[in-house]
């Protein structure tokens, strides 16, 4: 900690890494994305961290995930990424992440599959909500959208997702 | 009671405690006369469990220390980095113009009864690195203008 009572960078990775690991998996749907996604977070974060005013931290952070993650996905939609064909030297890690191994006894994997397949517009106010948990006001901030926006988008996120998780036939 | 239906939305809200007591005395009042309502609050509610049941994703093994070695921690950033590099090969411009002015006017005196105007020579010269006239500053892998004045 800092004198002024502000964090240091790596106070906020190993005080909050894990919030923001999770709502950067719940954002991308894969490891390898999180694991960007939270390292330019972090990035960000030790920029801003200078000029951060005290108040809800999480918050803070969540808003940073979410303009990184909205970044990168307009990125992408500018300059489309091919994917690179297999190779088979490439050593990819095999550790599983903890909730894979919750996955066989839940719905984690189609949950996760049912948000994936959720526009951006209406996956970010979801997963700002219902994993984040934020509040409206928040997300409304995060996004640069009225709250009366939010509301809208997250009603139909949540349809959306059900509608999907009843089409993967996980819900009745 | 207003006879306005209310929009939909508004039962995420009502489940989110994210309405005003008016908003909610609405939805309430709603609720009581629409079985469809009822049923779409159910789904609603329902979904929303779902998603708040998830566990939490952990990073994978190791990540979390790879990131914090001092090595790996996250670099300074890039344009910073790029415009410490200007700032440092422009000062050694500066130093070897100087340098070269000193040994031209100390160590081969008597060579031109001219006086040089060492001063003005150097000036001369860190101008015209400053702005990117010098052919050594033009070699250095810098892709956008340096800003001295930072």
């Amino acid at each position: 900690m800092t004198t002024d009572g502000v964090p240091t960078w790596e106070e906020v990775a190993r005080d909050h890494g894990r919030f923001l690991y999770n709502v950067a998996y719940r954002l991308t749907g894969n490891d390898d994305d999180a694991r960007d996604l939270v390292q330019e977070s972090l990035l960000r974060v030790r920029r801003g961290l200078e000029t951060y005013q005290p108040g809800s931290f999480e918050g803070w952070l969540a808003r940073i995930v979410t303009n990184v993650f909205l970044d990168e996905v307009r990125r992408k939609r500018r300059r489309p990424v091919q994917a690179l064909p297999d190779d088979p030297d490439r050593v990819l890690p095999t550790v599983a992440g903890a909730d894979e191994v919750a996955v066989a006894a839940g719905l984690s994997d189609e949950i996760q599959a049912a948000l994936a397949s959720l526009p951006e517009e209406f996956r970010v106010p979801v997963v700002l909500r219902d994993v984040a948990d934020r509040t409206y006001e928040e997300i409304a901030g995060s996004l640069g959208v009225p709250v009366g926006t939010v509301r809208s988008r997250l009603h139909r996120g949540r349809r959306m997702l059900r509608t999907a998780l009843v089409q993967s036939g996980a819900l009745e | 009671m207003s006879t306005i239906d209310p929009p939909e939305e508004l039962l995420s809200a009502y489940l989110d405690d994210e309405l005003t007591a008016e908003e909610r005395a609405l939805v309430e009042h709603r609720l009581e006369e629409s079985g469809e309502w009822r049923a779409v609050l159910e789904e609603v509610q329902e979904t929303r469990e779902l998603l708040h049941s998830l566990p939490v994703r952990e990073a994978p093994t190791g990540f979390w220390d790879s990131l914090l070695q001092p090595d790996i921690a996250p670099p300074v950033q890039l344009a910073t980095a790029r415009a410490r590099r200007g700032k440092r090969a422009l000062s050694w411009l500066a130093g070897a113009a100087a340098a070269a002015a000193i040994v031209a006017v100390v160590v081969v005196p008597g060579q031109s009864q001219v006086k040089p105007a060492v001063a003005t020579l150097v000036n001369r010269h860190a101008l015209r690195s400053s702005v990117s006239e010098e052919p050594v500053s033009q070699l250095a892998p810098v892709t956008s203008p340096v800003k001295l004045n930072r």
